[in-house]
C-alpha cells in the first residue's frame, strides 16, 4: 500500500516537474542554419541583365556565389528547388546611399550648447571623417529588412552625423554580423552640406570653408608626413590628426568622396568643390540633375540619381471646402498648376535625361519612402526611361561606378549570389517580390499577396 | 608652391567662367543717353556687339540679325549698380565667430531668387552680394550682374571683378557676441580690439609663410610649413591690398577708429557702408581716399542712427568723397534710382551728380569701373532703359540688358517669372509682409534668428 | 529836434527788430501764429480744380478766403507765392508715428501693448508731441497721420494726430479707430517658418475668438442701451468697443491677403458691422470687385512694397491702389511706416506711375483719406471753412527736385527746420574741418 502510494508520489511529482519545466518558459530560439547552401531556381524568366533575358532557365546557386545559369542545366541533387515557373529573377538592385542597418551614435554631442561657438570641437561641429560605418552596423536593424523587401541586395551605407560623419562602406543586405555584411570595407569619405547646429559652421559658406580649409590642411601634413618619414630626426614631428588623416587617401585619389547633392545648388556647389580641390566625386541622391548635366560630364563625377519623386497630384484634402479661394478655376490657378505639374515632369524625366546625354548612373534610395519606390520607378519609365535601362540603374550601373563589376551587377557564373524574384515582370504595376537572395542566402518576403499565391501554387515534386 | 598651384586653379576657374557668359548684340535707337561721363546725348542711338558698347552716334544703321529697340522719346542710362545687397544669396551671416574672413558668399548664390528679376525691374544690372553684418570681420561678398535666366550660379559671378570683404561696426556684431554670449566684443573697445588682434595674427601667419617660402627652396631645408590657416590666408590679402575692405558702420568715431586702424596696417583699399554719420567726418574719409556708400534716407531704426541726416549723401559728396547709393533691402534695391534722386532734395546735387551715386561710383567702390558704371565705348553692355527721366518719381524702368542681353522686358514678360518651383509648396503661398520693412535691416538676417535660437536658450 | 526823436524811435525798434531777429535764430524757431495772405501762387485746390495767380488767406487757424480777386486782409503777413503751388497737407492713413522713436529699442516702442483684446489702449494716451520723428516728417509737407495701436486681434485704438501741437489734445484732428487685425492665413515675413496647418489652425483659433468678443460686445450693447448706461458695470474692453457697435466709431480692420480680405468682408456683412475701414489691402487687387461691391474704404499700402507671391507680377504692389480705384474701390494711401512717412509722396507719385494717375492719387493722400476718418469738413483740400493746414512748394510735391518752402498746419507757420536740416547745416562744411589750427 505504501509502496504504490510512494510510486504515486514519485510520478505525480515528476509529472508535476515536467509540467513546470514546460509551463512558463519560453524557450530562446535555437538557431536553425540552412539545410543547404545550394539552391536551384527552375523554369523561371531569368534576366541575367539588361537586354539578356533566358525565358525559361535555371540559376543554380552554390556557396554564396553563382554557379551557373543557363537555359537548360542538370540539377544537382544536393540543391533546395524552387520552382520557376510565373517568376522572374534579376540581379539583386545595388543602393547608392542608405542608412540601412546605420545606428544613430548613442551620445549625440551634437546639440550641446557650446561655450565658444566660433571654435567648437571637430565632433561639436559634425566634422567626423575618421569615423568608420563598420562600427554602427545593425544586421537586425528594420530598415535593412525593408529595404531588402524592394528587391536590394546591396548598399553603399553611411554614418549618421554632421557634415563629414565619416567613412562608408559596401554592405549586403543580410548577414548574421557586421562583419559579415561587409563587401567594401571603406569605400568613400562621405559628406553633406549640413549644417553644423548653433556652432561653426553653421552656414553653407562655412561649411564650404571649412572643407577646402581641412583639405588643404591635410595635403599639407600629407606631404610633410612623407618629408619626415624619410629622416625622422632633427625637425618638428608632424602633428597627428585623426580628421586630416581622414582625407589622405582621397588626396591620393585612392578613395572617392560621396557627396550628397540633394537639389540643383547643392549640386552645384559640390561640383564647384571639387574643381576647386581635385577629389574624385560621386554625387548621390541628385533629384534636380537635369540642368547640370554638361558640368558633371566635364567634370567626370560619378552619379546616383534619387529614387523620391514629387507628388504628382496635391491631395484634396477632405475638409477643404470645394472652393474657399476665388482662384480655383481661374486662369492663374491653372497656370500655376501647371508649371507645378510641367516641374514635376522634369524631376520624373530626369533619369531618362541622364540617359540620353550619355552619363551613366544608379539610384539612391535614402530620401525615398520605401512605399513609393516601386512607383517611383514606374514614373521614370512612363517619362522616358526603358525598363532596361532602370534595371541598368539598379544593377550593371553601380556595380560599374563603385567597382565591383566583376562581383555584383548581373547573374553571371562566378558572380556574388544576389537575387531578386519577383511573381510578375519586376516593372510591373501589381508586381511583388517574393525572394531575394543576399550573399547566397534566401529571404522569403513576406506580404499577403505573396501569402495567396503560395496557396495556390502546391509544391509538386 | 601650392599657393602658385591654387593662384593657377583660380585663373583657371574664372578663364572658363569667362567662357560661359552669354553675350548679346542690340541696337538702341533714338533715346536720350545719359552717358554719366561724357554728358547727355539727345536722339542718340546706342549700339552693341557681343556684350560691349561698340558705338554710340546719331543714325546707326542696324546690323544684320541684331535686335533693335526703339527708344524714342525714352531715357537710356547705364545699369544701376547696387553696392550693398544681400539678394541671391541663400546663406548671409556666418554669425559663430566675430572673425570669419574664411567664409564666402560666392559659395552660396542662388541664381533662381525672383529678387532678382524684380531689382532689373528697377534697372539694376550689378549688385554687391555680400555677407551680413553680424560680425566684426566677416565674410567675402561676390559681385554678381543680374544675368536672371542662367541657372549656373557661377554664371553670375562678375568674372574679373575684384574681391571684396565685409568688416561691420557697432551695434550688430557688439549685440551678436557680446551681448548673447559674453565673446568679445561687447562693446566699440571689443570691436577695434578685434579688428586689431585679426590683423596682426594675420600679419604674423604671413611672416612665417614668408620665411618658410624662403627657405623651402634652400639646399637641405627640412622645415615643417606653419599651420595652413584659411581665415588668416584671407586677412593677410586684405593686408596686402588684394582685397577691398567694405565696413559697415554709423557712428562717427567708428569710423575715424576704422580709418586709423587701416591707416595703423596700410591697409589703404577702403569703402564704408550705411556710415550714416559719415557727413561728421567727411573731411577725414576725403583725406584718407575712402569711399562710402549710403542710404537715401534710412534712420531712426537702431540707435546709432538716430542722429542721422537725409543730406548725408550731398555732404559727401561736397567734400569730395565718392559717394554711392545703395539699398540693402530687397524692396528698396527695386527703386535706386528714386533713392538716387532723392539727393535732389536734400542737398540739391546735379542730375548727373545723382546718377553718377548708382552708376559710376557704386563702379568705382567695386573695382569694376573701367568695365560698367556708364555708356562708353569699350564698356559692357549694361542699360537700363526709362520712360520718363529716370530721376522723375513717375518714371517707369522699361528695358533692362545686361552683357547685351535682355533680361527684363515690361511689355513682354509674363507675370510667373520664377525659373525654379518647388512642387512640394501649396500652389498659392502668400506672405501678406509686416509693414515694418525697415526695423531690422537686412545685414542682419538670418544672424537675428539665429542669434535669438541660439543665445536665448540657455 | 523833432526829427532826431522820430529818427531815434525809428533807429530803436530797428535794432530792436534786428535783436529779436538776431535772438530768434539763436533758439530753436517757433511756429507763428496769426493772419497771413498767401499771394500769386497756383492753387491746387484738389476738390475744386486748379486756381492760377491765387491768393489764400489763412485767420485764426481757418482758411478764410481762396481765389483770383481776394483782398489782403489788414494786418496779415504777405507771403509771396510767386512760382509756388499750394496744396492742402498731406495725410497718411497708416503709421506708428509718435509712438515709436528708435525702432530696433524696445523701451521707446509704444504701440505694442500686453493682451490679444485691448481696444481701450489709446494711441492718443502715448503719442510724443516732441518725437524727433515729427519735425522730419512735416517739412515734407505730410501734415496729418493716423498713428495705430499694433497687434494680435484687437491692439487698441488709433487716433488722427496734425503735426504741430505741444500735447495730444493740441494735435488731434478728430478722428479715432479700433484696430483690428484680422486672423491673417498669410505667412507673415521671410521669418515665419510656420506648417501651412498651424498658420490654418491659428487662424481659426483667432477667427474664434473674434466672434466671441464681438459678441460679448453687442451683449454689452444691448444692455447699454436698455438699462441707459446704469445696469453695466466698469468693463474697458467692452466700453471700448461699444462706440463700434452702435455705429459711431469706425472699426480699422488690418488685413492684407486675398483669402483673409473675403473673409473679412464675409464677417462684416455677417456681424452687421456698422462702419468699417480696410486697412493695408496688400492683395486687395485680388478681389477689389468684391471690395467695391461692399462699399468699405480703404486705406492702402505700403506702395513701395514687395509683391506678395513669387509669382506675382513684379510691380503688383505699386499698381495696387491703381486697380482697386478703376474697380470703384474707395482709396487712400498710407506708408505704414514711422520714421519715414516723409516719403508718403513718394509712395503716392509710384501709384500714379502704375495705374492710379496723378489726379487720383493726389486725392488719395488729401480728400479722400480726410472722407474715410469722417474729417472732410476740416482737412483734405483748399476751400474756404477749412482748418489752414497745408503745403506750399516749388514744383509737384511729389517729384524729389521739388522743395517745400512752408508749412501751415491749424493756421501756424510751421518752422521749418527740423534735426536732419540743422545737422546739414553744421556739416556741410565742418568747422574745423580736418585740421583744428
Amino acid at each position: 500500500m505504501k509502496k504504490t502510494y510512494l510510486k504515486y508520489v514519485k510520478r505525480s511529482f515528476a509529472f508535476t516537474l515536467m509540467c513546470l519545466s514546460t509551463l512558463g518558459y519560453s524557450q530562446d530560439e535555437r538557431k536553425l542554419g540552412p539545410v543547404s547552401r545550394s539552391y536551384v531556381i527552375s523554369q523561371a524568366t531569368i534576366v541575367q541583365g539588361p537586354g539578356r533575358k533566358i525565358e525559361k532557365g535555371t540559376v543554380l546557386i552554390k556557396d554564396g556565389l553563382i554557379a551557373a545559369v543557363g537555359p537548360n542545366l542538370t540539377i544537382p541533387p544536393d540543391a533546395i528547388q524552387i520552382k520557376g515557373d510565373s517568376l522572374f529573377v534579376y540581379a539583386g538592385f545595388i543602393d547608392g546611399l542608405s542608412r540601412a542597418g546605420v545606428s544613430r551614435p548613442k551620445d549625440d554631442i551634437t546639440k550641446e550648447k557650446a561655450k565658444d561657438p566660433g571654435n567648437p570641437t571637430p565632433e561639436r561641429a559634425g566634422i567626423t571623417p575618421q569615423n568608420d560605418v563598420r562600427n554602427f552596423l545593425n544586421p537586425v536593424d528594420k530598415s535593412v529588412e525593408e529595404l531588402r523587401s524592394l528587391g536590394f541586395t546591396a548598399a553603399h551605407v553611411v554614418p549618421h552625423g554632421g557634415m563629414l560623419p565619416g567613412c562608408g562602406s559596401v554592405i549586403f543586405l543580410g548577414g548574421n554580423s557586421a562583419d559579415e555584411m561587409v563587401l567594401v570595407s571603406k569605400s568613400s569619405l562621405y559628406s553633406e552640406l549640413v549644417i553644423a547646429d548653433r556652432v561653426y559652421p553653421n552656414t553653407v559658406i562655412g561649411v564650404m570653408a571649412k572643407w577646402r580649409e581641412l583639405y588643404r590642411q591635410a595635403s599639407l601634413t600629407k606631404t610633410y608626413e612623407s618629408t619626415y618619414a624619410s629622416n625622422r630626426t632633427g625637425i618638428d614631428r608632424p602633428t597627428t590628426d585623426r580628421v586630416l588623416e581622414a582625407f589622405y587617401p582621397v588626396i591620393d585619389k585612392r578613395l572617392p568622396v560621396l557627396f550628397r547633392a540633394d537639389k540643383a545648388l547643392d549640386l552645384q556647389r559640390v561640383l564647384s568643390l571639387q574643381k576647386d580641390l581635385g577629389f574624385s566625386l560621386i554625387a548621390v541622391n541628385v533629384k534636380e540633375g537635369w540642368d547640370v548635366i554638361p558640368k558633371i560630364k566635364s567634370s567626370g563625377a560619378k552619379v546616383f540619381l534619387s529614387l523620391e519623386l514629387p507628388e504628382e497630384k496635391k491631395e484634396e484634402k477632405k475638409d477643404d471646402k470645394p472652393s474657399e479661394s476665388p482662384f480655383t478655376d481661374s486662369l492663374e490657378h491653372k497656370a500655376l498648376e501647371k508649371r507645378r505639374l510641367d516641374f514635376v515632369a522634369l524631376h520624373a524625366g530626369q533619369a531618362a535625361a541622364f540617359q540620353k546625354a550619355g552619363v551613366p548612373f544608379g539610384f539612391s534610395t535614402i530620401s525615398s519612402k520605401t512605399k513609393d519606390i516601386h512607383s517611383s520607378l514606374r514614373r521614370m519609365i512612363r517619362s522616358g526611361l526603358t525598363e532596361d535601362q532602370a534595371l541598368a540603374a539598379l544593377t550593371t550601373n553601380p556595380a560599374s561606378l563603385l567597382g565591383l563589376s566583376d562581383r555584383l551587377g548581373s547573374i553571371d557564373t562566378g558572380k556574388v549570389a544576389n537575387l531578386v524574384i519577383s511573381r510578375k515582370p519586376f516593372f510591373d504595376e501589381k508586381s511583388k517580390v517574393q525572394y531575394v537572395f543576399v550573399d547566397g542566402i534566401m529571404y522569403k518576403i513576406e506580404s499577403k499577396e505573396n501569402e495567396k499565391a503560395a496557396e495556390k501554387k502546391t509544391d509538386k515534386p | 608652391m601650392k599657393r602658385i598651384l591654387y593662384s593657377i586653379l583660380l585663373t583657371v576657374v574664372t578663364l572658363e567662367a569667362t567662357a560661359q557668359v552669354e553675350h548679346g548684340s542690340v541696337l538702341i535707337k533714338g533715346g536720350t543717353l545719359l552717358t554719366i561721363t561724357k554728358g547727355t546725348l539727345e536722339n542718340t542711338d546706342l549700339l552693341i556687339r557681343d556684350g560691349k558698347i561698340i558705338q554710340i552716334g546719331k543714325n546707326i544703321a542696324p546690323p544684320q540679325g541684331v535686335k533693335v529697340v526703339d527708344a524714342t522719346g525714352m531715357y537710356v542710362m547705364p545699369g544701376i549698380i547696387d553696392a550693398h545687397s544681400h539678394a541671391g544669396l541663400d546663406a548671409i551671416n556666418e554669425a559663430t565667430s566675430p572673425v570669419t574672413a574664411e567664409v564666402f558668399t560666392g559659395d552660396a548664390i542662388n541664381p533662381f531668387q525672383v529678387e532678382l528679376y524684380r531689382a532689373l525691374g528697377g534697372g539694376v544690372t550689378t549688385i554687391h552680394a555680400m555677407h551680413g553684418s553680424a560680425n566684426a570681420i566677416g565674410g567675402q561678398c561676390e559681385t554678381i550682374k543680374l544675368r536672371y535666366g542662367v541657372k549656373d550660379p557661377d554664371g553670375l559671378r562678375m568674372e574679373g571683378a575684384p574681391r571684396t570683404i565685409k568688416f561691420a561696426l557697432g551695434e550688430n556684431p557688439t549685440r551678436v557676441h557680446g551681448g548673447g554670449n559674453n565673446i568679445v566684443p561687447r562693446t566699440r573697445m571689443g570691436v577695434e580690439f578685434v579688428i586689431r588682434e585679426a590683423f596682426s595674427k594675420a600679419k604674423e601667419y604671413m611672416e612665417a609663410w614668408d620665411r618658410y617660402n624662403k627657405s623651402k627652396g634652400q639646399k637641405g631645408f627640412r622645415g615643417a610649413p606653419p599651420v595652413y590657416d584659411l581665415r588668416l590666408e584671407t586677412l593677410a590679402d586684405v593686408l596686402k591690398g588684394n582685397i577691398i575692405v567694405h565696413c559697415h558702420s554709423y557712428r562717427a568715431d567708428e569710423i575715424f577708429m576704422l580709418l586709423k586702424v587701416c591707416q595703423d596696417f596700410g591697409v589703404k583699399k577702403v569703402v564704408l557702408q550705411h556710415v550714416n554719420e559719415g557727413f561728421k567726418v567727411a573731411p577725414e574719409l576725403a583725406k584718407f581716399g575712402a569711399m562710402a556708400s549710403v542710404f537715401a534716407d534710412w534712420w531712426a531704426y537702431k540707435f546709432e542712427v538716430y542722429y542721422s541726416t537725409a543730406y548725408n549723401a550731398a555732404i559727401l559728396t561736397k567734400n569730395g568723397v565718392t559717394t554711392s547709393i545703395n539699398s540693402d533691402d530687397g524692396e528698396l534695391m527695386r527703386h535706386l534710382y528714386h533713392e538716387a534722386a532723392k539727393t535732389q532734395k536734400y542737398g540739391a546735387l546735379s542730375d548727373d551728380e545723382a546718377l553718377s551715386l548708382i552708376t559710376l561710383n557704386p563702379a568705382k567702390q567695386l573695382g569694376i569701373d573701367g568695365r560698367v558704371g556708364s555708356l562708353e565705348i569699350g564698356k559692357e553692355a549694361d542699360v537700363a532703359i526709362f520712360k520718363g527721366h529716370p530721376l522723375s518719381t513717375y518714371t517707369i524702368p522699361m528695358i533692362t540688358i545686361v552683357d547685351g542681353i535682355i533680361r527684363f522686358d515690361r511689355e513682354k514678360d509674363p507675370d510667373d517669372m520664377r525659373i525654379y518651383i518647388d512642387p512640394n509648396l501649396p500652389l498659392e503661398e502668400t506672405t501678406a509682409a509686416d509693414t515694418h520693412t525697415n526695423d531690422v535691416e537686412n545685414c542682419l538676417q538670418n544672424a537675428e534668428e539665429a542669434f535669438n535660437y541660439m543665445f536665448d536658450h540657455n | 529836434m523833432h526829427n532826431l526823436k522820430i529818427n531815434f524811435k525809428k533807429a530803436i525798434s530797428a535794432i530792436g527788430c534786428l535783436m529779436f531777429a538776431i535772438t530768434v535764430s539763436a533758439q530753436s524757431p517757433k511756429g507763428e501764429y496769426g493772419s497771413f495772405a498767401l499771394t500769386n501762387a497756383t492753387i491746387e485746390t484738389v476738390t475744386k480744380g486748379t486756381i492760377q495767380n491765387g491768393t489764400v488767406v489763412i485767420s485764426n487757424g481757418k482758411i478764410t478766403a481762396v481765389g483770383t480777386d481776394v483782398a489782403v486782409p489788414q494786418g496779415a503777413k504777405v507771403v509771396d507765392c510767386r512760382g509756388l503751388w499750394i496744396y492742402p497737407g498731406m495725410i497718411d492713413g497708416g503709421t506708428q508715428l509718435g509712438l515709436s522713436e528708435v525702432g530696433s529699442d524696445v523701451r521707446t516702442r509704444d504701440f505694442n501693448e500686453v493682451g490679444d483684446v485691448i481696444p481701450q489702449m489709446k494711441a492718443l494716451s502715448a503719442v510724443n508731441p516732441n518725437s524727433v520723428l515729427i519735425p522730419v516728417t512735416r517739412i515734407s509737407g505730410v501734415t496729418t497721420v493716423l498713428s495705430l495701436p499694433e497687434g494680435d486681434l484687437i491692439p487698441g485704438t488709433a487716433g488722427l494726430i496734425n503735426l504741430y501741437g505741444y500735447t495730444p489734445e493740441q494735435m488731434y484732428a478728430g478722428f479715432e479707430g479700433v484696430v483690428l487685425t484680422f486672423p491673417n492665413t498669410g505667412r507673415k515675413g521671410f521669418f515665419d517658418k510656420r506648417t501651412d496647418d498651424e498658420i490654418k489652425k491659428a487662424a481659426e483659433k483667432s477667427l474664434k475668438r473674434l466672434n466671441e468678443v464681438w459678441d460679448m460686445a453687442v451683449q454689452y450693447y444691448k444692455l447699454d442701451s436698455a438699462t441707459g448706461s446704469k445696469g453695466v458695470s466698469y468693463y474697458p474692453e467692452m466700453q471700448a468697443l461699444l462706440p463700434v457697435v452702435k455705429g459711431d466709431r469706425s472699426l480699422m480692420i488690418k488685413v492684407n491677403a486675398s483669402k483673409d480680405i473675403q473673409a473679412a468682408l464675409k464677417w462684416v456683412a455677417e456681424k452687421k458691422v456698422r462702419k468699417v475701414i480696410f486697412s493695408g489691402v496688400v492683395e486687395g487687387w485680388r478681389v477689389a470687385g468684391e471690395i467695391a461691391k461692399a462699399k468699405i474704404p480703404v486705406v492702402a499700402g505700403p506702395v513701395l512694397g514687395l509683391p506678395t507671391r513669387d509669382y506675382d507680377r513684379y510691380d503688383k504692389a505699386y499698381a495696387n491702389p491703381g486697380i482697386m480705384m478703376k474697380a470703384g474701390v474707395k482709396v487712400a494711401l498710407c506708408t505704414g511706416g514711422t520714421e519715414n512717412v516723409r516719403n508718403l509722396p513718394y509712395h503716392a507719385a509710384f501709384a500714379a506711375a502704375y495705374g492710379m494717375g496723378k489726379e487720383e492719387a493726389l486725392r488719395s493722400v488729401t480728400i479722400v483719406p480726410a472722407e474715410i476718418f469722417g474729417v472732410a469738413d476740416k482737412l483734405g483740400s483748399i476751400e474756404v471753412g477749412k482748418n489752414a493746414t497745408m503745403l506750399i512748394s516749388d514744383g509737384d510735391p511729389f517729384e524729389t527736385k521739388t522743395n517745400i518752402k512752408y508749412v501751415f498746419i491749424d493756421g501756424w507757420k510751421v518752422p521749418m527746420v527740423s534735426r536732419q536740416t540743422e545737422l546739414y547745416e553744421e556739416f556741410l562744411k565742418r568747422e574745423p574741418g580736418v585740421s583744428k589750427n
